[in-house]
């Protein structure tokens, strides 16, 4: 990540040579800003980070607070109380593990990472994930004994699993299939009916488990107790009988339950918003992040031809660590629903430089108010005060975005818009006022162009407002009674659809990849402002927003960003399967959308 | 423009006394030409009847074979290979799946190797039946060409029976073969080859000494054994120079040292060795059927290893086991371990390589084939520089090239 360094308090300064790693958990998230929880209880430090620094064996002996050991005959040298599982992950040994999660406690129930080890106890494999290192330590994770044991694992959690991976929403990134071609692959020597257990039980509105597929790992029941605090979730029963369940009248109900989602290392536990909606691989993952809140959650965006699916937190532990919050991951829905498509002049829809050209023509000299929705990134807001300063002679710009409400001490934050802070920037570079939404209405300005149609009132309201108006100019992304009520519509891609920077709360810039492309008329905030710009008589042409980027963030003050560097993006794209076509055009069976109608046909389909 | 070779000199006093200058003619042949099997056009520079310069240009063909590899799993590549010599699909299929096992490391159960060698030599007598059978055609007897097609069919129809298809068979799999040969085909083939060699034998006696079909093919075409190594020939037409080197020979596969064959070689490098060379072959290969079908015994035809081979359908239906297999192989691919090989087997026009790399992943990170055409082609020139023009025909009928596989 290209993310700015958070200004970090004496206290919360990472120990020089150390990887920011959960060991910080505890002091640098929540930041110092969000508050403690309730309760004043640290989120727990299972693991130390690996130290992977390398240096000659000599020189670690000479160094306290570091243990050398060898991991298949590698030498690794790591603080004290790493476990053997990510002592060898830093020198590329992956040791295979279910129940074992960085961000949760230690249950070393899923015996999937057994290793042998010097110092054991004759006859002993130990688990990878709960040992920490020793000295001189001599760790082997490949001999017969341990595939052996592997495999024998590996197959005794197959025993009772259900024949569902055609049916199954984890078949693609399923950690029973991975391990199994690895260790296993050989046939069932079961004989006798599999356990049938409840199948789909409902653990809250958004969660569905079914008992059949667990292999009971207990993540979610660590997740809930230790991260969401809301210990809801148990294992009940005992060997074969049993189970994961709520206990009896509970619910899950924590902004945070969509974590067990993705932490639960099988089947078992399925968001009811993503059912049956896509087949995981397929699906494309681009980096991204959240617009849900001003926290600016990492994410990776899950796509497939240009429909989005899901969004899944991707680890940032500066920002988010490995979680984030429903609310931000119910957000990707406002990508694809209620999309405009077209440009639109009046009621009608029009060619796209017809309405740039009647857009520019209404502003011009019309003493417009420009009207800012923090969810533009900076690369939009600042293209955008460039052509409200020199072509529309502004002196100052509005606010809008969404309006406020609760955050909590965890991650979601109050304000709902990812920008605020990038637009503020942005408007101090340009020498503009900042003006709230509520400014808005005591201006005497007859025309408004609307960068962004998020508004903080009852859009209803908003849409009579300016429907008094003489000329009101939107980029619109998501259609409404606000953009309906322009006179002129341009439509606004998202940040799915586009790539810049979006400034969370505390002042770090975080860039986001185009996942996909837009559709019909669709472009870039920094486009329209371009465009319009130039019918203005304005000079800059831009052909990206990196363009816009490198020549106006020169206005920023000067450290505004920090060390941020526009090109050192995150790389980690995981390319989803392309399907081979069958029938349709994206290989799915025919009548595919039928059954999992997309709600907005004009757009999405 | 073509070049003018001898220009006499009109500047010279008396000039209009002088012989006409003698320009080169420029001609086109191909890339459809009634008088050539083989998709591709021939820049040809003649003076007077003489070839002067021969420019083959390929391509009508490609299809980006390689590269379209590397965007599909190991086993989706068997259809494309299929297109590569179609008239024997199956020796590329096999050739192909070969050097994913080198690289994979797998050894394949016995009677795949016989069912390999079996289907190899089926299509290897096919593909010499047609051009044999082409080259009488085109230098003037189109009997030999009915009867070559003719027990050619018989041949497809056995491989009909055996693979479900005449021509893209993509038969095989990583690991041995589809499925184990069809009850009773054995005899049939026993069968067809008897008819197959009758037919072999009318072809002999209508072309070996028919004296316009050696005045055409004799002496023309000729390249010395050290040219036809330096070229890179393999196959027929560098046996046809004398040149001692068949894959299945030099570096047996499949059961190649379970049987006796001959391998026959030419003394002259001209076309008429290039053709007999063929059809000398045609009987070691029916010699090689024979011996397989008495040889080889019962048993698996596929190794059963669920990281390479697909599970058996009712473990599939029914197993989660199966499930899990089948749709990794599928959706994923065959993980052929980290690393490169070049693998080689006989074709019938010569030695068929394969380059292939994997990164560890389900698809091919690089494929590259070696097909034995392509070094033919390009020594075109030089076999018929000087040469009448008509005796680029039965030079290029003894190449046999296949676009297919030439222009990938």
């Amino acid at each position: 990540m290209t993310d700015e360094k958070k200004p970090t308090a004496p206290s919360e300064a990472v120990p020089a040579g150390s990887v920011s790693g959960i060991q910080q958990a505890p002091t640098t998230t929540p930041p110092a800003d969000a508050g403690q929880r309730p309760g004043g209880e640290a989120r727990p430090a299972p693991a130390a980070p690996p130290n992977v620094a390398p240096a000659s064996p000599a020189a670690q002996q000479a160094k306290p607070g570091v243990v050398n050991a060898t991991i298949d005959g590698i030498p690794v040298s790591v603080p004290p109380g790493t476990p053997i599982i990510e002592a060898a992950k830093s020198v590329g040994v992956d040791i295979p593990f279910y129940c074992y999660h960085k961000g949760l406690s230690i249950a070393a129930n899923c015996r999937m990472c057994m290793v042998e080890v010097s110092n054991a106890p004759p006859g002993k494999l130990v688990p990878a994930c709960q040992s920490p290192v020793a000295e001189g330590q001599k760790v082997t994770t490949n001999s017969p004994r341990v595939l052996e044991h592997h495999r024998a694992v590996q197959e005794f959690l197959l025993l009772h699993h259900p024949v569902d991976c055609s049916i199954c929403d984890q078949a693609g990134e399923c950690k029973l299939q991975d391990y199994f071609m690895e260790y296993d692959h050989d046939a069932s020597r079961l004989d006798m009916p599999k356990w049938m257990k409840n199948k789909r039980k409902d653990l809250s509105p958004s969660i569905t488990l079914d008992q059949e597929r667990c292999i009971m790992c207990t993540r979610c029941v660590r997740f809930m107790a230790e991260v969401a605090k809301e210990p809801v979730l148990g294992a009940f029963g005992r060997g074969t009988r049993e189970v994961i369940d709520v206990f009896p009248g509970k619910q899950m109900t924590s902004n945070y339950q969509g974590n067990v989602v993705d932490i639960c290392p099988v089947g078992a536990l399925t968001s009811r918003d993503y059912r049956f909606r896509a087949r995981s691989y397929f699906l494309t993952a681009t980096p991204s992040v959240c617009t849900g809140c001003s926290r600016g959650c990492n994410t990776f965006l899950d796509h497939f031809q240009g429909v989005p699916y899901r969004y899944r937190p991707r680890e940032n532990m500066d920002v988010n660590q490995y979680w984030m919050c429903d609310i931000g991951r119910g957000s990707y829905h406002q990508l694809y629903e209620e999309r405009v498509a077209k440009a639109r002049v009046g009621k009608g829809d029009a060619v796209a430089a017809e309405a740039v050209r009647v857009a520019a023509e209404k502003l011009k000299g019309a003493g417009a108010a420009v009207v800012v929705s923090p969810v533009l990134s900076l690369e939009d807001a600042m293209a955008v005060m460039l052509v409200a300063k020199e072509g529309l002679g502004a002196k100052e710009i509005f606010v809008s975005g969404r309006a406020d409400e609760t955050g909590d001490d965890f991650l979601l934050r109050g304000d709902r818009n990812p920008n605020r802070k990038g637009v503020e920037l942005a408007a101090q570079a340009f020498g503009l006022a900042v003006r709230g939404w509520n400014d808005l209405g005591k201006s005497k300005a007859k025309a408004v162009l609307l960068a962004g149609v998020d508004v903080p009132a009852a859009p209803e309201q908003v849409a009579a407002w300016l429907g008094g108006l003489d000329t009101v100019v939107a980029l619109a992304a998501n259609d409404g009674p606000v953009a309906q009520a322009a006179h002129v519509v341009l439509p606004l891609a998202t940040h799915a659809e586009g790539e810049g920077t979006f400034v969370n709360f505390e002042g770090r810039a975080q860039r986001f990849l185009p996942a996909y492309p837009p559709r019909g008329d669709v472009k870039p905030g920094w486009f329209w402002a371009t465009a319009i710009g130039a019918e203005l008589g304005l000079a800059y042409r831009y052909a990206s927003a990196r363009e816009v980027f490198l020549e106006q963030s020169r206005r920023l003050a000067a450290g505004a960003l920090g060390t941020f560097d526009w090109d050192d993006a995150p790389r980690d794209r995981i390319k989803g399967v392309t399907p081979l076509t069958g029938g349709t055009v994206d290989g799915r069976p025919p009548g595919w959308r039928q059954l999992v109608p997309l709600r907005t046909p004009n757009t999405a389909a | 423009m073509p070049d003018n070779h001898e220009i006499a000199d009109t500047s010279a006093v008396g000039a209009l006394d002088a012989p006409l200058p003698r320009k080169t003619m420029s001609i086109n042949m191909g890339p459809s030409h009634p008088a050539s099997h083989g998709t591709v056009r021939f820049n040809i520079e003649l003076d007077g009847e003489n070839i002067v310069k021969l420019d083959p240009e390929i391509g009508f063909l490609h299809r980006g074979f390689e590269k379209s590899c590397e965007n599909v799993t190991w086993q989706q590549c068997l259809p494309y290979t299929d297109r590569l010599n179609y008239v024997s699909a199956l020796c590329n299929n096999f050739g192909f799946l070969t050097a994913i096992e080198k690289l994979a490391g797998i050894e394949i159960p016995e009677r795949a190797k016989y069912i390999r060698t079996i289907g190899a030599e089926i299509h290897r007598l096919c593909d010499h039946l047609t051009c044999v059978g082409a080259m009488g055609m085109e230098l003037g007897g189109f009997a030999p060409f009915l009867y070559a097609v003719e027990a050619r069919e018989l041949l497809w129809d056995r491989i009909a029976e055996l693979t479900g298809a005449r021509v893209t068979t993509s038969f095989g799999r990583i690991g041995g073969v589809e499925r184990d040969l069809p009850e009773g085909w054995v005899q049939k083939v026993e069968d067809t080859l008897v008819k197959v060699e009758e037919f072999r034998h009318e072809i002999d006696e209508l072309l070996t000494h028919n004296r316009i079909f050696i005045d055409r093919t004799r002496g023309t075409g000729v390249l010395s054994a050290e040219d036809a190594v330096d070229f890179g020939f393999t196959g027929p037409m560098l046996r046809a120079s004398g040149v001692d080197y068949d894959v299945r020979k030099a570096h047996p596969y499949w059961v190649y040292d379970r049987v006796q064959f001959r391998v026959p070689l030419g003394t002259t490098g001209d076309n008429f060795d290039r053709y007999y060379m063929r059809m000398a072959e045609m009987e070691e290969s029916i010699s090689i059927l024979r011996q397989c079908f008495a040889q080889m015994q019962p048993g698996p035809h596929i190794v059963d290893d669920w990281r390479f081979v697909l599970p058996p359908k009712p473990q599939v239906y029914s197993t989660i086991e199966g499930v899990i297999g089948h749709f990794k192989l599928i959706m994923e691919g065959v993980k052929i371990p980290k690393g490169e090989c070049y693998s080689f087997t006989e074709s019938p026009n010569g030695e068929l390589g394969w380059y292939l790399v994997s990164d560890g992943s389900g698809r091919p990170y690089k494929v590259h084939c070696r097909a034995p055409g392509i070094q033919m082609v390009g020594a075109l020139e030089h076999m018929v520089k000087g040469s009448l023009l008509p005796d680029l025909i039965p030079t290029f009928d003894a190449i046999n090239m296949i676009g297919g596989e030439v222009e990938q």
